[in-house]
């Protein structure tokens, strides 16, 4: 068997609340998984689920063989959890944390001084060991957590956005060491709301929205439904200019963007530059500014999460 | 180490075999020992704390013997040793607010959310508590040695000697698992700390006035000696009282026995506690 993570109806509810609604995920062995979507859309109530913080309202939910409902310690044992936020470790140095934590998860104690070396140095925090985790930065607790997590090799490493809160040079440093991490063959589950960040670190990702899965696959597959291109214009015009282009035959969707932009997805940019410059001469539209891009996982994530996809249904 | 070598490393993961049965309860020593250690390092480097709560029977001993000593009455309490007849009721005292003090770090953990990591680890269930009742047992070990050592320089002779001094300190032990596994009980049920708190201040002092710790039950009003009777400090503090000051009886082990059945009572509540709490606990 190759899935990892394997869910199946997987629902939470609290009290009235509905928090996943029906959850299916196959997560396989190496992948590198982004659960993508806006707070509040029921990332973290997954996780938890996952890690056996949290029981299941209905469904199941495996992870390396087992569920998580009825076999926990089996899970626990295979996963390494990062938190959301930074564990709280009191008076305690970077080292006495690691090696408390390598006890807890029965390191035989021989090895545990040299294993937390290694994951110290494998996040970069092994020339801070022995200072006061209070003296840390927010970055290098973070990294601290990481390292906790890879501990005991998990087979999947649980990330609930990992960077969160953090500056932009120790967001690049955690990606590096998740990026390490898949190296070493570990299955990675990650939870955030930086489409970057799920566009650069998971080949796969699920997309969720108020409790349910709206789309999932690659991220170059779900770019690529969205449209080979886009091409972003900046006129005085913006409605003129969509009504316009809209009936020709290269244009997929237009969505327009704040500032009076439009987006316009086509499969070939290289026709339809010049073809969007002709319509506007034509029609007397000063084009002031004219781009084009690969679709990002934002253009994704506006198409399928409702929002803005009923300003392109009102419009087309 | 490069990546590659950790990767390496990887490829040898741990030996997950022998996961039941087998060792498990070395993995859990191993558990309970490191936990004491985290508890063991924090207060080791709070050194208000650690002075400050060593010290503090010590002190309240005391108060007791310079000041309340003459306000009592010899016929009342039955012997005109009074710190001697003090000394089991400020061991008792010192227990209960070790067991105040010592749920804190779970709230704390609770709180910070440091309890969801540790859950997610294959540690058992009780770990936690029974590594907060070791780690308290040691402290307030210090702390019950440095009460008798005052005692003995007021002039308390335990009349039971060093034997029966280690019977006290067993007592205390028992006692310990009782009012630890309770406090860490409430811990894990209230929504927060502030609740904590409130109940844990308003169940104290009635606790301890409702105990044999200020007044012998002979000398109780009908209805207090029923409460105190049914009271686990009573007997804690029975058994210390006789060892100080009247021997080897046998309602030493009457005492014992019943603090055992009540420490491992609490001990099935907190852990049932523990387990309700982390096994659902909604979000935060």
């Amino acid at each position: 068997m190759s899935a990892v993570i394997e869910t199946l109806g997987l629902r939470k509810v609290f009290g009235d609340h509905v928090a996943i609604e029906s959850l299916d995920l196959n997560i396989e062995r190496g992948d590198v998984f982004g659960l993508l979507g806006p707070n509040g859309a029921g990332k973290t109530t997954t996780i938890r689920m996952l890690t056996t913080l949290l029981a299941p309202s209905g469904g199941a939910a495996r992870v390396c063989g087992f569920d998580v409902a009825t076999q926990p310690s089996e899970v626990r044992r295979r996963i390494g959890y990062v938190m959301q936020t930074v564990a709280y470790r009191g008076l305690l140095t970077g080292r006495e944390c690691v090696e408390i934590e390598a006890a807890l998860y029965h390191l035989p104690r021989r090895d545990i001084p040299h294993r937390a070396e290694v994951v110290l140095e494998a996040v970069g925090m092994l020339p801070h060991a022995d200072r006061r985790w209070t003296t840390y930065s927010g970055g290098m607790k973070k990294r601290l957590d990481l390292a906790c997590g890879l501990l005991h090799w998990p087979e999947v490493l649980v990330l609930d956005e990992p960077s969160l809160g953090l500056d932009v040079q120790s967001r690049h440093n955690v990606w590096g060491y998740i990026r390490d991490r898949h190296v070493g063959g570990a299955t990675v589950l990650l939870a955030t709301n930086y489409l970057d960040e799920a566009d650069r670190l998971c080949n796969k990702v699920a997309i969720i929205d108020r409790g349910s899965v709206v789309v999932q696959g690659s991220p170059s597959e779900l770019k690529r439904a969205v449209g080979a291109e886009v091409v972003q214009v900046s006129s005085g015009e913006p409605e003129r200019l969509r009504r316009a282009i809209e009936a020709e035959r290269w244009v997929k969707k237009i969505i327009a963007g704040e500032h009076g932009d439009l987006h316009v997805y086509v499969e070939d940019a290289s026709i339809a530059l010049p073809a969007v410059m002709r319509l506007g001469l034509e029609h007397g539209i000063n084009l002031e500014r004219m781009t084009y891009s690969q679709p990002s996982l934002d253009d994704v994530f506006l198409l399928h999460t409702g929002r803005e996809l009923r300003e392109v249904g009102a419009a087309s | 180490m490069t990546i590659e070598e950790v990767a390496q490393e990887n490829r040898a993961p741990v030996d997950l075999a022998g996961t039941e049965g087998g060792d498990a309860r070395g993995r859990w020593a191993q558990e309970v020992m490191a936990l004491a250690r985290r508890w063991w390092i924090e207060l080791l480097r709070e050194r208000l704390n650690l002075v400050f709560s060593i010290l503090q029977p010590a002190i309240w001993l005391v108060f007791f013997g310079a000041g309340v000593e003459r306000a009592i009455d010899a016929e009342v309490i039955g012997t005109d040793d009074y710190i001697g007849f003090m000394l089991a009721g400020v061991v008792t005292f010192t227990i209960v607010g070790n067991g105040i003090s010592g749920a804190m770090p779970l709230l704390w953990d609770k709180e910070t959310g440091y309890l969801d990591r540790l859950m997610s680890m294959p540690i058992a269930r009780s770990s936690v508590i029974v590594s907060r009742f070791v780690f308290q047992v040691a402290q307030q070990t210090v702390q019950i040695l440095l009460v008798v050592v005052v005692a003995f320089a007021l002039g308390v002779r335990i009349a039971t000697g060093p034997l029966g001094l280690a019977v006290i300190l067993l007592t205390a032990a028992l006692l310990t698992m009782s009012v630890t596994a309770a406090f860490s009980a409430l811990a894990y049920a209230v929504p927060q700390h502030g609740t904590f708190f409130a109940v844990a201040g308003f169940v104290t002092l009635p606790l301890l006035f409702m105990s044999s710790a200020f007044v012998p039950l002979e000398a109780m009003p009908l209805w207090m000696e029923v409460v105190a009777r049914v009271n686990p400090l009573t007997y804690a503090i029975e058994s210390m009282r006789t060892l100080v000051l009247d021997g080897w009886e046998a309602r030493v082990a009457t005492s014992l026995a019943l603090l055992t059945l009540a420490g491992a009572a609490c001990l099935a509540l907190g852990t049932w506690q523990f387990r309700k709490q982390t096994g659902d606990r909604t979000q935060e």
